[in-house]
């Protein structure tokens, strides 16, 4: 009987030391993708979560492999994770084949549109989508470049996230009257040739949340400023390395909204009753060095429409 | 139960493994087009499921898309007399704008919808848990024994005596060229329905999928040779499969206790990449430390 008492006394000081193990997958190393984990750890450290003392991550990160992503989910499984974060389409793609039977949570991260990746309609599944508005960003383009006609937009046709906000595009487009000019860069490599592609053809250059696009960025940023083009970048990051107009979200902001719905499961809401959500709160920001540089003036009306300039090598945000 | 991942996904990727064996130790031919070859038996299988065809046959077509992108690849190499690794490169970089247009996008959801290893693991009514690997198992030892069966044909005799003396069949009046682009047909229809067979596996089928899918098999191709040391045909062909699991069971080795050992999620190839080294070290070393010379 003492024994029992013993083992009892012992199992459950174990019991309560036990942290919580979370997974996170995501399927190569990008500054964004990173960004995302980093903030929903930070949301989680903020929450009282602390690593290595009562929760423990397993990172892990397909490096590009879509078979390895299949093996990481597995390895999840046999890990006994209590819960798992898969960042971007194809990690959680693999994870929810792994998990779908399972009642072990998941919830997804940067993936753009959940409900044709299939993410949707799993009782343990819920997340973040990271879609952007890309009918705002056109009609914001039309408001701060006078006389615009012919919009280039450079994509990776085989990014699904990317090729689903360029079929958003023309779309918006069209319905806004501009002739939209897509070029496809298959790879980083590409993307010089694409962008110069554009010199002469356009009015403004418009890019998504691609990260071939976001990998390559600098050949854009050259050709905007050798062509004298506008340059609107979906990622504010990316302001400071010579974007003329940068709007969205940045992807810790992504991982804290991220962090918040692991948080509400992980305090024992049920992901079937957490809808995923959209990532809200877009910024837009101008950059008035890159400005002066290319000689495009933002008219006053224009510059009312800025959350935040950047102005010599220094970002001012509006209250 | 450890890892059972890996052994599911090495004999659904060993299908891939025989077809790079077909052509890179029967034929001499280093062929590159499965890396294009791989996700269009994806793309065309995904494309068909979503279109309500059934998943057994919607793999069947995407190998049957793999058997005509390999003749391709031979057509290139033979009639045109273009480089082999060139030709397979041609092919691959073909495929991908090919894989695009099939799928329509570059990737397509399959959670949820009926799989072919399902199917065939509720047919056997295997053992809960067991199912997909005794179902994987299935397709791989058919198709082994059927490409074994093919080898010993007097075509298959002849497609062997293709990849080790061409000229000695030019001597006897076959057209060598014949037999290598059936053989690369035939490899790249493997690879192909391996990928249509990943596809289900994964829950979806996606245009980068692809990426490695030579690497893999090469190295799967290897490690068979070095772990069972084949002396038959059967042995080289078991070997091919053999190689393929060890390989798959190497990444998960890498995930598991890689961190143990303090490497991040960034080291993983490198991990993968030592873990298949020692695998192919071992024999020579073994040698070495017994005081043979290698």
């Amino acid at each position: 009987m003492k024994k029992l008492l013993l083992a009892l006394v012992v199992f459950g000081l174990i019991g309560a030391a036990k942290p919580i193990v979370i997974g996170i997958t995501q399927i190569v190393d990008h500054p964004a993708l990173n960004a995302c984990r980093d903030g929903i750890i930070e949301a989680l450290r903020r929450a009282g979560y602390i690593e290595g003392q009562n929760v423990q991550f397993i990172f892990a990160n397909a490096q590009g492999d879509f078979s390895v992503a299949m093996a990481i989910a597995q390895d999840f499984l046999a890990r006994g994770v209590d819960l798992v974060v898969s960042i971007t389409t194809p990690s959680s793609q693999a994870v929810v084949q792994v998990f779908k039977d399972t009642n072990i949570p998941v919830v997804f991260s940067a993936v753009t549109d959940p409900v044709a990746a299939g993410l949707i309609g799993h009782p343990n599944v819920t997340g973040a989508s990271d879609m952007i508005d890309v009918r705002a960003d056109l009609e914001l383009l039309l408001k701060v470049v006078p006389g615009l006609k012919r919009l280039g937009q450079i994509y990776n046709p085989g990014e699904v996230n990317s090729a689903t906000l360029t079929e958003m595009t023309k779309k918006a487009a069209k319905e806004l009257g501009i002739e939209l000019i897509v070029v496809p860069a298959e790879g980083t490599a590409a993307v010089p040739l694409a962008a110069q592609s554009l010199l002469g053809r356009v009015d403004a250059i418009y890019c998504t949340t691609d990260n071939t696009v976001a990998a390559a960025l600098d050949a854009v940023i050259e050709v905007s400023k050798r062509g004298k083009i506008p340059f609107l970048f979906a990622d504010p990051t990316s302001l400071e390395r010579g974007v003329l107009i940068c709007t969205g979200f940045d992807y810790f902001d992504h991982g804290l909204l991220t962090g918040e719905i692991v948080l509400k499961v992980l305090r024992g809401t049920p992901p079937k009753d957490i809808p995923f959500v959209r990532q809200a709160g877009t910024k837009v920001f101008f950059n008035l060095d890159v400005a002066e540089e290319i000689g495009f003036v933002f008219s006053p009306e224009a510059k009312k429409l800025a959350t935040g300039l950047l102005f010599g090598g220094q970002r001012f945000i509006k209250e | 139960m450890l890892f059972l991942g890996a052994a599911e996904q090495g004999l659904i990727y060993g299908l891939m493994a025989l077809g790079v064996y077909l052509s890179f130790r029967v034929l001499s031919f280093p062929d590159l087009s499965v890396d294009g070859t791989f996700p269009l038996g994806a793309a065309v299988a995904g494309i068909l499921i979503l279109r309500g065809f059934n998943p057994f046959l919607a793999a069947l077509v995407g190998g049957g898309a793999g058997l005509m992108a390999g003749a391709l690849t031979g057509v290139l190499a033979t009639r045109l007399r273009i480089p082999g690794l060139l030709a397979g490169v041609l092919t691959m970089i073909m495929l991908y704008s090919l894989n695009l247009r099939i799928m329509g996008r570059p990737n397509l959801s399959l959670l949820g919808k009926p799989s072919v290893l399902n199917g065939l693991a509720q047919a056997i009514s295997a053992p809960r848990g067991y199912g997909t690997v005794l179902a994987a198992g299935i397709f791989c030892a058919v198709t082994a024994v059927l490409l074994l069966l093919f080898l010993h044909t007097e075509l298959g005799g002849a497609m062997r005596a293709c990849g080790q003396n061409p000229d000695l069949l030019k001597s006897l009046g076959t057209n060598p060229d014949n037999l290598r682009i059936l053989g690369l047909a035939i490899s790249n229809g493997l690879v192909a329905f391996s990928g249509a067979l990943v596809a289900q596996y994964s829950g979806f089928a996606d245009v980068g999928m692809g990426v490695g899918t030579i690497v893999a098999g090469l190295a799967s191709v290897i490690i068979g040779e070095l772990l069972l040391r084949p002396r038959s045909l059967w042995g080289a062909i078991l070997a091919a499969v053999g190689g393929s699991v060890a390989y798959r069971l190497a990444i998960s080795v890498a995930l598991r206790y890689g961190a143990a050992v303090g490497f991040t999620a960034s080291d993983l190839r490198l991990v993968t990449a030592l873990v298949v080294l020692a695998a192919l070290a071992a024999p020579t070393l073994r040698a070495a430390l017994r005081g043979e010379s290698p």
